[in-house]
């Protein structure tokens, strides 16, 4: 199986991991469109050698991204396992993944790209429908922001990065939940893991979506904290602070503080005059996904099958993404 | 329930499915899988990949047995030693050999988990993966016994129940170097597909739904009962083959019914017909005729799923101890020597007495 690909060169590297750009080998010489692959290394040697001498065995987030990615291979916005296989000669486990060199993160920076508002509906829709697709298959993703959403050439946006994946458990008479809030990118994680919330579900996933596509239209992160209590500051004072009658329960939360400073929560028309240039379809799609209430909040099918994807105008073509990156 | 489909037609199907407008149903979900496209067989197809990993390995270890005639230690043999050795090897351990004492060490796994607390998922998790590991590994190569901890460790770790290898180790007291050597082995021998469907979430959609169904004729108490009982049955149900060959919602379905058969069928009546099973077909309507079908067919699966469920591959005690034995022999040929010249010298004494070193399957 190792004899199959040839790795070109480091792409980059992480605790446990190198990824490089690799190529399929020609074994078939009819073959001749050889695309390139990303090859995602998973050092065996590293784990054991730790200098703490803490050898916790194969990384969980490694057993992470196997697992879920094994079983997504059939969605168009989710990345590619083609395959994975270990290599004896460097004790290693190989992940051949789709090679996609864009993502949305580098592609909101760059600045010379003006997005029209088909653009922005082709790529709110392809992510909505990339995380509709784990959902129903009970995933969370819990690590959504910008750079995780990677981009084909063939304008295709893909999920990426199951390291911190989880399956939601909701079976079980006696089922408890007892999930770590230690997840998320600070920026894109909502208010109920932010209060240290143990048993949060899919919506934490479509809070992120939220803050990513705001960031999609204005260009710069919208809600950029500089540690988790000033996160959930921003988060108040942008959005308001909840109160019992808004989420209930909500004082119950290990990080409520009684002591906030309470934030009136923005009407409608605040949120107009911050979004000037967006109809009114998608002012309610962005308000429901930045309900503060876990409870309140749209799921992702509700999203998806919000008045905004179904009006006017329609999405553009992928192939105008691909145009916007080579510009 | 349409699961009863021709496996390749329902997986194309399926794979259209995703990325229309179309609902997705659980069962798309399941034929996309890798536990129904890579864990999946059919009864004929598991025997054969069974019985080849039995033949491979036997004859592996009857030529590992002339190479451990040309050794220095083997110089001491007789003929009649050497025949003996010979016989011993050709034996090899069989497919249902193994797959016995599979079993046995399954239940081990089981009993482990217990013992630790771990969550159902988990459990059944480690079950599984230490039956699938020996379908394509055979016991000689790697003793069941080192495998155990291995499976629970990395099961807990595909379940999300986060243990420490170093506090793992010291609950179940064990070496963490150990436990850590296979793996990978595992790992690569899983096919590097982890994510089971479980019978645990089914189980709790049929509380819910025959509650509905039927409303104010049934003690919610009593419901809860069968519910555990069925519960306790379904982990157990992981020792047995049904998880190759049925969806989750039908292995589930039929412990449901051994646990209560009349409140089951009554509830399949009520959802699946609204009128009795026993009507003639002559008076039945199309669509009524339609249902009438399906509902057969479902019994049907149902019925063979309670065959395999009930089927027991758990040796006795002497079987496992001679199988387990055997294993030892071929990790160390020696050993069997040794007992072989025992039990000649205490043939001659007449006095039968049994294998002085007794292998304990602990």
């Amino acid at each position: 199986m190792s004899d199959l690909y040839v790795k070109e060169k480091k792409l980059g590297e992480g605790t446990f991991a190198i990824v490089y750009l690799g190529k399929r080998k020609e074994t078939d010489k009819q073959a001749k469109s050889v695309g390139y692959v990303a090859i995602k290394e998973i050092k065996l040697d590293l784990m054991k050698q730790s200098d703490s001498g803490d050898n916790m065995g194969i990384d969980i987030s490694a057993i992470r991204e196997i697992k879920y990615l094994q079983e997504l291979k059939t969605h168009d916005n989710i990345i590619k396992l083609h395959d994975v296989y270990s290599d004896i000669k460097t004790n290693s486990i190989n992940l051949i993944l789709e090679y996609l060199p864009m993502d949305l993160d580098k592609l909101i920076k760059k600045k010379t790209i003006i997005f029209n508002s088909m653009d922005i509906k082709l790529i709110v829709l392809q992510i909505l429908r990339g995380v509709n697709h784990l959902h129903r298959l009970s995933i969370i993703h819990r690590d959504l922001k910008p750079a995780n959403l990677l981009i084909g050439e063939n304008g295709l946006i893909k999920i990426a990065d199951f390291g911190l994946a989880r399956t939601y458990d909701d079976g079980g008479i006696n089922s408890h939940s007892n999930l770590t809030n230690n997840v998320v990118t600070r920026w894109y994680k909502s208010p109920e893991l932010l209060l240290g919330s143990k048993n949060y579900d899919f919506k934490i996933d479509v809070w992120s979506l939220g803050l990513i596509i705001i960031e999609l239209l204005i260009r710069v992160p919208y809600l950029p904290g500089k540690d988790d209590i000033d996160q959930l500051n921003l988060i108040f004072k942008v959005l308001g602070t909840p109160a019992e009658k808004d989420w209930p329960q909500v004082k119950a939360l290990p990080h409520y503080n009684t002591n906030l400073y309470m934030y009136p929560k923005p009407n409608r028309q605040e949120w107009r005059k911050r979004f000037i240039a967006i109809s009114d379809n998608f002012l309610d799609l962005l308000m429901s996904m930045l309900e503060m209430c876990p409870g309140e909040r749209w799921n992702i099918v509700t999203c998806l099958e919000s008045e905004y994807i179904k009006e006017f105008p329609r999405p553009s073509d992928p192939s105008e993404l691909v145009r916007l990156m080579h510009e | 329930m349409s699961s009863t489909k021709t496996s390749d037609k329902a997986a194309k199907t399926a794979d259209n499915i995703l990325f229309t407008n179309q609902r997705v149903t659980d069962d798309d979900i399941y034929r996309n899988s890798t536990q129904f496209s890579a864990w999946s067989f059919t009864k004929e197809s598991l025997n054969e990949i069974r019985v080849e990993l039995a033949n491979k390995t036997r004859l592996r270890y009857q030529q590992k047995i002339e190479s451990y005639f040309m050794e220095e230690e083997a110089e001491t043999l007789n003929d009649e030693e050497k025949e003996a050795i010979k016989l011993e090897f050709s034996l090899g351990i069989s497919a249902e050999e193994q797959l016995q004492i599979v079993t046995l060490y399954t239940q081990k796994v089981q009993v482990f988990c217990t013992k630790l607390k771990l969550p159902s998922e988990v459990v059944a998790t480690s079950m599984l993966f230490f039956k699938k590991f020996y379908i394509t590994n055979s016991v000689i190569d790697l003793h069941p016994k080192n495998l155990i901890f291995t499976c629970i460790f990395l099961a807990c770790k595909s379940e999300n129940h986060f243990i420490s290898a170093e506090t793992f180790a010291a609950k179940v007291k064990q070496d963490k170097q150990k436990i850590l050597e296979n793996e990978f082995r595992l790992l690569e021998s899983l096919k590097f597909s982890l994510m089971n469907h479980h019978l645990f979430k089914p189980l709790h959609g049929f509380y819910l739904d025959i509650q509905s169904v039927l409303q104010g004729k049934i003690d919610k108490n009593y419901l809860g009962t069968v519910y555990e009982k069925s519960k306790k049955m379904l982990i157990n149900s992981y020792l047995s083959d049904a998880f190759y060959y049925y969806s989750p919602p039908h292995i589930t379905l039929t412990a449901l019914i051994m646990e209560d058969e009349q409140l089951i069928l009554k509830y399949l009546e009520l959802k699946f017909l609204g009128f009795d099973p026993e009507t003639s077909s002559d008076s039945l309507t199309e669509s009524q005729k339609i249902s009438k079908n399906m509902y057969d067919k479902l019994m049907k699966t149902v019925s063979s799923c309670k065959t395999d469920i009930k089927t027991s591959f758990l040796p006795d005690r002497d079987t496992a101890w001679k199988i387990d034995a055997r294993i030892h022999y071929f990790i160390d040929p020696s050993a069997f020597v040794k007992r072989f010249r025992a039990q000649k010298e205490t043939a001659s004494d007449i006095t039968e007495e049994p294998d002085q070193k007794k292998q304990k399957v602990e």
